[in-house]
């Protein structure tokens, strides 16, 4: 089975792919470690070294960022803000009738509806930079360290305009970065940048836990939670995999004097149709609020000190509903954007499918949007439940709640994985090799 | 040949409910909303016992295949950052 890896790197097409994306990656860590200019690098990481199982405001995002965004470098901002643009667009979508015409114009209108996209990353950009780097000067980014105020040893406005600009700057370079390897590599490319970044935080915070640890010497609690990761994966990818079929059986036709068609088929209906993109929608939608806070002069007043209470800290019982009843809406969102019932069925009209007992048009439609609506609600409360399962329990053995191997980030991880793996694998049947998965 | 089909018998329109579920025509007025949502549950649990859930040994290949796919990519990732974090320091420190 591993052979297959080898063999993906022989086929000319696909190794050219890999290595792209491979070289993005570099690239994009690369990024992700060069200080923005104005800052004073070692103040920066003896801040660092010193808060580093924080659990402010800023550790969920900087998570997100791959540590980049503590070290306050020129890709701090990650691909938070074309997330965050594209799920405004996509909701904007539904309640705009001009974007919605936009949409059915196909490819045109596509085109420009990520056009806007990219612009609101840009205005999203410039806000959280400044944000961000307002809170650098004034020395709240690392509250417990003592050389939080040398962070930025010039506050003129000059300096501080060159800083948010940079950063604006290298978000539009990882949003130009994330399409190209959609374009050019493999995978999805802002699903494999935010797979870097999470990826990146893995090790140290695996060796934190077996510092930290107490049971043999950390080992027993590094092997737990390795343990407890892995039969996680294993759940994820079962639920991953999970179909209704729909059994869909096609007409027989003669033209001329060949017969076409008369086989059946099925349209697979995942039970998780949306992937990994709610839980991503979900924990950058909560992000918000905490981003408004940053730029509050007064942070001690009603509202600000609210949010910090109940939406910034993960085991808050109203961040923990909010986040679930997120996941679960954006469930039911984004299966109603990807997957039209009323045009698959259309389609299915137009070639001559059918699915047995139920008439073509408007049943099998209705029909589809039935399953669907069925399925859909297991599946979202898997995707709500797995996301703040580990949460619940890291509150509950009192360890660190802002640890990586959170159901987050396993979702995002083996959800990127899996697509990745199966869209290799694809390509290899391409070309006639059987894949890793026999 | 569908399409004709089609023509002719358009279902009625406003009750499109009890198109998908023939089984609850009539009963519908009578249930509360405790009931429609216990058929509702039924109805949920009707559909998951027609998905077709992985296969053992499937299960096993991908969890697999995940597992060294995502090792791999951490390892690259962490030898990269390791990398760059000394030369950041050599550059700038």
């Amino acid at each position: 089975m591993l052979t297959a890896f080898a063999r993906a790197f022989k086929t000319p097409d696909l190794r050219k792919k890999l290595l792209f994306t491979l070289g993005i990656m570099v690239l994009f860590r690369l990024g992700a470690h060069i200080p923005v200019p104005g800052v004073d690098f070692e103040a920066v990481m003896f801040c660092v070294d010193e808060t580093k199982s924080s659990t402010g405001l800023f550790a969920l995002v900087n998570l997100f960022s791959g540590g980049a965004l503590l070290q306050l470098t020129i890709f701090a901002l990650g691909i938070m803000p074309y997330i965050t643009a594209s799920i405004i667009l996509q909701l904007l979508t539904v309640v705009i009738p001009r974007l919605e015409a936009l949409k059915k114009e196909g490819q045109a209108g596509q085109a420009k509806i990520t056009q806007y996209t990219r612009y609101l990353t840009i205005a999203l950009g410039v806000l959280q930079a400044t944000g961000l780097v307002a809170t650098a000067r004034n020395g709240s980014l690392f509250q417990s360290c003592r050389r939080a105020n040398e962070i930025v040893p010039d506050g003129s406005l000059f300096r501080i305009t060159m800083m948010v600009i940079t950063m604006t700057a290298g978000t539009a370079v990882i949003m130009w970065l994330g399409e190209l390897v959609t374009d050019r590599g493999i995978g999805n490319g802002m699903s494999i940048l935010m797979f870097v970044s999470i990826a990146a935080g893995f090790p140290g915070a695996l060796w934190a836990i077996k510092q930290q640890g107490e049971i043999a010497g950390g080992w027993g609690e590094f092997i737990a939670v390795c343990a407890i990761g892995l039969a996680m994966v294993g759940l994820v990818v079962f639920v991953e995999q999970a179909q209704r079929r729909i059994p869909v059986q096609y007409a027989k036709r003669m033209i001329g004097r060949r017969s076409y068609g008369g086989t059946s088929t099925y349209i697979p209906l995942k039970v998780n149709q949306a992937g990994v993109i709610p839980v991503i929608f979900a924990s950058s939608l909560l992000y918000i609020p905490a981003l408004l806070v940053q730029f509050t002069e007064d942070k001690t007043s009603g509202w600000a000190l609210w949010i910090q209470e109940h939406l910034v800290a993960g085991d808050d019982p109203i961040y923990i509903s909010s986040y679930f009843l997120l996941i679960v809406f954006f469930a039911f969102f984004y299966v109603a954007i990807t997957f039209d019932a009323e045009e698959v069925a259309d389609n299915m009209k137009k070639y001559g499918g059918f699915i047995p007992g139920i008439r073509a048009g408007r049943p099998t439609a209705e029909y589809l949007a039935y399953v669907l609506n069925r399925i859909t609600w297991p599946g979202s409360l898997y995707l709500g439940l797995i996301a703040l399962v580990p949460t619940v329990a890291l509150v509950l053995f009192n360890a660190d709640q802002n640890f990586p191997f959170g159901g987050t980030s396993i979702l995002i991880i083996v959800g990127v994985g899996l697509e990745t793996v199966k869209q290799i694998e694809s390509q290899l049947q391409q070309r006639n090799y059987e894949g890793f998965l026999r | 040949m569908t399409e004709a089909l089609g023509s002719t018998a358009t279902p009625e329109r406003g009750r499109p409910e009890d198109q998908t579920s023939p089984s609850r025509r009539g009963k519908r007025k009578k249930k509360g909303p405790l009931g429609r949502m216990g058929t509702f549950y039924r109805q949920i649990i009707a559909e998951l016992r027609k998905v077709v859930w992985p296969k053992r040994n499937d299960l096993v290949t991908y969890t697999t295949v995940v597992i060294v796919f995502v090792v791999v990519i951490i390892a690259f990732v962490s030898v990269l950052d390791l990398g760059f974090a000394k030369l950041v320091e050599w550059v700038f420190g």
